[in-house]
């Protein structure tokens, strides 16, 4: 199976509960995020796999998030493969080109075709140094990958300036800059909260989700016991 | 100000377009996305109940004080806007007869609507869960969330709605808080049943299919200790 052959997938249940189905031809692979595999066909085989070695997926795993991959192959016959993400939410493909690439949220990840490259000198993101840390994977073509969010995905097409608060990037392209900045300076982002946004100039395509997952830990976080 | 809401109803999230000058004001820490010549600024709203002292309180009912304001300075400024649980949005006007939100629904408003945080509902001794509403006057949109879905019920007469899975209700209604009928104090106190909240008179009522708190304890309880 040439590894450039077109997957057939599809992606049901959003944008709420997003499952992304495979139908894999014989001998195809495709990558998951590892723990992403919610059911599949017996001839499907599970290999995991670290990208780029062991100690770069320690050091992704420092970056707040474990990159293990697993590797899925329909040995000798066509395969059925369901991939669901760990949180509730949509599903997202996209095809990048060659020579180009996509920076996705690291907890975004859900599943690449093997020609995909992780760059491992990426170290998340510049100027970044609160504890609402996003971290961002750097993700070459040509391949296909799908990206995940909490809550609905929706894009904006930038041309010129945008502002996304850091909690809710999913996905960009490369051809939008980006910097960190405190909204309305600080009075603004600490009393009222909202903390840090990104702002981005260029011109290109940014995913954004309808709910963030540190909201939610920010919400349950004063119903834990309290210690005595 | 034109509002459209996008992914109902688990995964709604508003998204506001400006006209030139004109400016939306929502709950801290609701913006996902905007125009990046958007002015942000913060402000505090004080409640009749006095200053600081009615500050603090409500601070330490877990409510945020502070409300964001964003203006558009030219024309077609975009803003999304989105709560912090899963679940529903919905778009009411306010009006001079007015509306009682629950804090927690309220997600943004126009310009020209006026929130008073001076309204302190109930305050229970025993469970520790507070009440606390915002009442809404004044002229414009006023857009509320839900945790889970949302749903209406046209009160005539009486009826009784768990005070957790209240959203807003028109003022025309009158209401008393207590136990449920049949209830004790002590079942109340050991938070077998919540407080409930019973509304006389004519008018609308938005609920909620979940409520928050008991989402918050049901997860929170089996996390470790802070």
């Amino acid at each position: 199976m040439s590894p450039t052959a077109p997957y057939q997938y599809d992606i049901s249940h959003g944008p709420a509960y997003a499952q992304l189905k495979f139908d894999l031809k014989a001998n195809q692979t495709v990558l998951v995020e590892a723990g992403g595999m919610a059911a599949m066909d017996p001839c499907v085989e599970m290999k995991s796999k670290v990208r780029g070695g062991l100690m770069k997926g320690v050091k992704r795993m420092l970056g707040g998030e474990s990159l293990f991959l697993s590797e899925f192959t329909a040995k000798g016959q066509p395969g059925q493969l369901f991939v669901s993400p760990g949180v509730p939410g949509d599903i997202q493909h996209y095809a990048i080109p060659e020579g180009r690439s996509l920076f996705v949220q690291s907890s975004g990840f859900v599943a690449a075709s093997p020609t995909v490259e992780i760059d491992s000198k990426f170290q998340g993101f510049k100027g970044f140094f609160s504890g609402e840390s996003l971290f961002l994977l750097h993700i070459l073509g040509p391949g296909d990958l799908w990206f995940s969010s909490y809550g609905a995905i929706f894009p904006v097409d930038v041309d010129g300036h945008y502002v996304v608060d850091s909690s809710f990037i999913v996905a960009f392209e490369d051809t939008l800059d980006y910097d960190i900045q405190i909204l309305g300076g600080l009075k603004t982002g600490l009393l009222g909260g909202e903390g840090f946004v990104c702002r981005f100039s260029g011109k290109g395509k940014i995913w954004i989700q309808s709910r963030g997952v540190f909201q939610l830990v920010r919400f349950v976080n004063p119903f834990r016991p309290i210690r005595d | 100000m034109d509002i459209e809401v996008l992914n109902q109803p688990d995964s709604s999230i508003a998204r506001v377009i400006l006209a030139q000058n004109e400016e939306v004001v929502a709950e801290a820490g609701c913006m996902v996305a905007m125009s990046d010549f958007l002015q942000a600024n913060t402000t505090l709203r004080k409640g009749k109940g006095g200053g600081i002292l009615g500050g603090l309180k409500r601070m330490v009912a877990g409510e945020s004080l502070f409300l964001s304001t964003f203006r558009s300075p030219q024309a077609g400024g975009e803003i999304f806007l989105a709560p912090k649980l899963l679940g529903d949005l919905i778009i009411c006007e306010a009006s001079a007869a007015g509306l009682v939100v629950q804090a927690s629904s309220y997600l943004a408003c126009a310009a020209g609507v006026v929130v008073d945080v001076g309204f302190q509902g109930f305050k229970s001794l025993f469970t520790g869960e507070s009440i606390f509403w915002l009442e809404i006057s004044g002229v414009g949109p006023v857009l509320l969330s839900s945790f889970g879905a949302i749903f209406e019920v046209d009160v005539d007469g009486e009826y009784v709605v768990d005070t957790g899975h209240i959203v807003a209700f028109e003022r025309a209604l009158t209401f008393e808080i207590g136990k449920p009928l049949g209830a004790t104090w002590l079942s109340t106190f050991l938070g077998k049943e919540g407080l409930v909240c019973k509304f006389k008179g004519r008018g609308k009522l938005w609920c909620q299919t979940h409520h928050p708190a008991a989402f918050g304890r049901r997860v929170g309880s089996r996390l470790p200790p802070r």
